[in-house]
């Protein structure tokens, strides 16, 4: 049938262009064009890796890593088509907001950083808000991620920031040091059902400062093992489980990396690094070894023998048996990689769950982050929302807050939406009966109650200190520094810049 | 720019013997000039001023400047990452304008043929430049792909070695300089315009005096596009020390630093550190350097840009 219509598609073409002026010669070029352009497409497929040394470059052994740099910013839009319960299937019961309901028509802005699908959310979530209250007008502002911090902080010079916004995790210390967003304790102590203890223990931490809390979170997930079900069923490979050590994690990686080439299967998709934030919790804690101290972040702690046997431990992955992809790989393995159905296992936030759920073509799960030999311990990290500074009606902006991040808020946004790990423990029965929750989602609010660390990088020079550890680290990746030199070099780069965490 | 400002002092009179007919025509002039000169007053000018302050200010964004005087400027002279974006910086403006010219001004003599299906040709050549930049980057991820891009892939086939490319400290640079000639169809049609401008007779006159192929393009075609070549020189320089975007999105600044590029870094102090006096002593520094290049440029430009006439750039 194919062949009928290739032949068809070429009378075709040759009616077309001889009824334009041109010869059969002409016709017989444009032809063969296409066929050279088929066969290279061909060749191209079939591509063998190079030489020895563009595969030292690309991705056996020696060299490559996970990127040092931030994943791309916007996360790939869900392709599939969703049906989320509407309130009323939900019963929500709304709470009642203890500041006085403004008597005249007020406007507040709220910005947003959501992808196109669960915009359309939050749209029901401001419609059925401004029915329950008919003086408050939301304007909502929707930003791509990572358009949302350049544009916000320029407002912030302007003076013209929304009344709510959006705040990650990574920001939250720098708009709090920089006074652009305001404490809410007054607000949180006229609300008697706001149950702060209802807030999972490792959410809050990023949005306190000197006793005072600034961000409601909405989310706080930990880091938790997803892993590609069909690639352990042809291996014939039990999948994790909550017995699982590090070891066994490392060891069956190694088993289920094979091929080469674009299609080469990589038993895990990350290599740790000092340019990510979030690496400690996962990947040396469990080994009593540490990044900085905590809390202050002031001082490099990565250069103690147990770090630097820990970090030679994991770096065997990359550097000796090739089981996690090259940064060469990781560019076009969009985030999360384990979508493309190439890698085993990987470790990522549990808000990856939405995305996976819609692209994979393969059948996945979750699993705890195995245990270490002295730790259990995993990251997790979140985000909330703040009323900043520039907020000329404070009152109905908590209106909408309080609303927004409580149990019936974070129940329709968030849990029963698939999105997941919402930050109100209250709030997590309805996203593990969700059926956008992978099979195993207990293990996630199991994770974060029982052994997620927020002990990530967060403070104001956190971005800076990951940027250069992460250059340095490049050369680990590279062959052209040991892990250890790149450890001490690490601590020599961003021990000045962790100083100023003491000021 | 210095012909325009050259011939507008030699009309200049004084106010007072000013024709009607004069005077009429200088206020047309302004008005003509009145939309660029009110957007620049307006959304240039004041901007610029402001970030010359700003450079002398410890500024977040999110709360209010302090004044610390020179401090930034002298911090940028101890910061190793200036030197190293600078260095990065004028590799890659080096590298990328000189091959951009050369390759865009060939392949303009190439697209000056009278061969049968020339437009087409010019199409295809031109195409690449308006290509939206986020899919140029990502296009030339795959293809600079040290295991299985299509460059090493070729390389292969002739028996040679492929370098990392983007993964590689050394190769980083020479890679986005070739990217860079991607876009080489914007000044290729630039010269293109400059070559047919080009009096037939003086190649006739060449040709009388026994001028071979080479000599007619050494003696006559360089001489005549000289200006066009400088023009894109100075232009493609300015562009090229302010590369950032595409840089950005391929490399972050990667491998360990090495495309780094000035812009680069400015945009990481302003924007993830938060340090926007810096970032704008860090622009201000640019400003001047791109200055220095330019008048340099120019400078040197009496000795091989010739125009018609007696005026010279």
């Amino acid at each position: 049938m194919a062949e009928e219509a290739g032949k068809e598609f070429l009378r075709e073409l040759e009616k077309e262009m001889k009824a334009r002026g041109y010869s059969r010669r002409d016709f017989l070029k444009v032809v063969s064009a296409m066929g050279a352009s088929a066969f290279l497409a061909a060749c191209g497929a079939q591509r063998r890796p190079q030489t020895e040394e563009g595969m030292a470059a690309a991705g056996t052994p020696v060299a490559g890593s996970t990127p040092t740099r931030a994943p791309s910013a916007a996360q790939p839009t869900p392709q599939v088509k969703v049906e989320w319960p509407s309130a009323e299937a939900l019963g929500l019961k709304w709470p009642k907001t203890a500041v006085p309901e403004p008597k005249s028509k007020v406007e507040i802005s709220v910005a947003h950083a959501w992808d196109a699908v669960f915009w359309t959310r939050q749209v029901e979530f401001d419609k059925l808000f401004m029915q329950r209250h008919p003086n408050i007008v939301v304007k909502a502002e929707n930003t791509p991620w990572g358009d949302f911090l350049q544009k916000y902080v320029a407002q912030a010079a302007g003076g013209t920031m929304p009344d709510v916004m959006y705040v990650h995790f990574s920001w939250a210390q720098q708009l709090i040091q920089q006074g652009a967003i305001i404490p809410l304790d007054d607000f949180i102590a006229q609300q008697d059902d706001f149950n702060i203890d209802d807030f999972t223990k490792p959410s809050l931490v990023s949005y306190r400062k000197d006793g005072k809390l600034y961000c409601v979170p909405y989310d706080e997930g930990p880091g938790i093992l997803y892993y590609n079900k069909d690639i352990f069923d042809k291996a014939k490979i039990d999948y994790p489980s909550d017995d699982w050590t590090l070891q066994d994690l490392k060891e069956v990686a190694i088993k289920l990396t094979q091929g080469e080439g674009p299609k080469k299967q990589f038993g895990f998709a990350n290599t740790p690094s000092p340019g990510d934030a979030t690496m400690a919790p996962a990947y040396l804690f469990p080994f009593g070894a540490q990044y900085v101290s905590e809390p202050n972040e002031d001082k490099c702690l990565i250069t103690q023998p147990v770090a630097i046997d820990t970090m030679e431990w994991w770096m065997e992955l990359r550097l000796k048996y090739g089981a996690t992809p090259s940064p060469a790989d990781l560019e076009t393995l969009t985030w999360p990689a384990i979508q493309f159905g190439r890698i085993a296992m990987q470790l990522d936030g549990s808000w990856a769950t939405p995305v996976i759920n819609a692209n994979a073509k393969f059948k996945w799960d979750v699993a705890k982050w195995p245990k270490g030999p002295k730790k259990h311990s995993t990251f997790s990290a979140g985000s909330g929302y703040a009323i900043t500074k520039d907020s000329k009606n404070t009152d109905a902006a908590w209106i909408y807050l309080n609303e927004y991040l409580s149990t019936a808020g974070q129940i329709f946004m968030w849990a029963s939406t698939g999105r997941g790990s919402p930050a109100r423990n209250s709030a997590w029965p309805a996203y593990l009966s969700s059926k956008y929750a992978p099979p195993s989602a207990k293990i996630i609010q199991e994770s974060l109650n029982e052994f997620a660390s927020h002990a990530i990088l967060d403070k104001p020079t956190a971005a800076q200190v990951t940027q250069r550890a992460g250059a340095v680290w490049d050369r680990v990746i590279n062959g052209k520094l040991s892990v250890r030199e790149g450890l001490f070099q690490v601590c020599r780069e961003i021990s000045p810049i962790l100083a100023r965490n003491r000021e | 720019m210095q012909i325009a400002l050259g011939r507008g002092l030699a009309f200049r009179r004084h106010k007072g013997t000013m024709s009607r007919s004069a005077r009429r025509e200088e206020l047309e002039f302004y008005l003509f000039i009145s939309p660029w000169l009110i957007g620049f007053l307006l959304f240039g000018a004041g901007p610029i001023v402001a970030s010359a302050l700003i450079s002398f200010t410890d500024w977040s964004l999110l709360s209010s400047p302090h004044w610390i005087g020179i401090e930034n400027y002298r911090r940028l002279v101890q910061d190793p990452l200036f030197y190293k974006a600078l260095v990065n910086t004028i590799y890659f403006g080096a590298g990328s304008v000189i091959l951009g010219v050369i390759v865009s001004f060939l392949l303009a003599l190439l697209l000056n043929q009278k061969v049968w299906g020339m437009p087409l040709f010019r199409t295809i050549f031109y195409l690449p430049s308006v290509v939206a930049g986020i899919a140029t980057a990502l296009l030339w991820v795959n293809i600079f792909h040290p295991d299985f891009g299509m460059i090493n892939y070729v390389l292969g086939l002739f028996g040679i070695q492929g370098p990392g490319w983007l993964q590689s400290e050394e190769w980083v640079i020479p890679a986005l300089i070739i990217m860079s000639v991607w876009g080489a169809g914007n000044t290729m049609v630039i010269y293109l315009a400059g070559l047919q401008n080009i009096p037939e007779h003086l190649y006739e006159a060449a040709a009388i005096d026994g001028a071979g192929a080479w000599s007619k393009f050494w003696h006559v075609t360089v001489p005549m596009i000289s200006p066009v070549i400088f023009f894109n020189l100075v232009t493609g320089f300015i562009a090229s020390l302010q590369a950032f975007v595409l840089i950005l999105v391929m490399t972050n600044g990667g491998p360990a630093d090495a495309s780094l590029v000035y812009g680069l870094y400015i945009y990481r102090q302003a924007f993830e550190y938060f340090d926007m006096g810096y970032a704008s002593a860090l622009a201000w520094v640019l400003f001047v350097l791109i200055i220095l290049i330019t008048a340099l440029q120019f400078k040197f430009a009496q000795r091989w840009v010739y125009y018609e006439g007696d005026i010279r750039g």
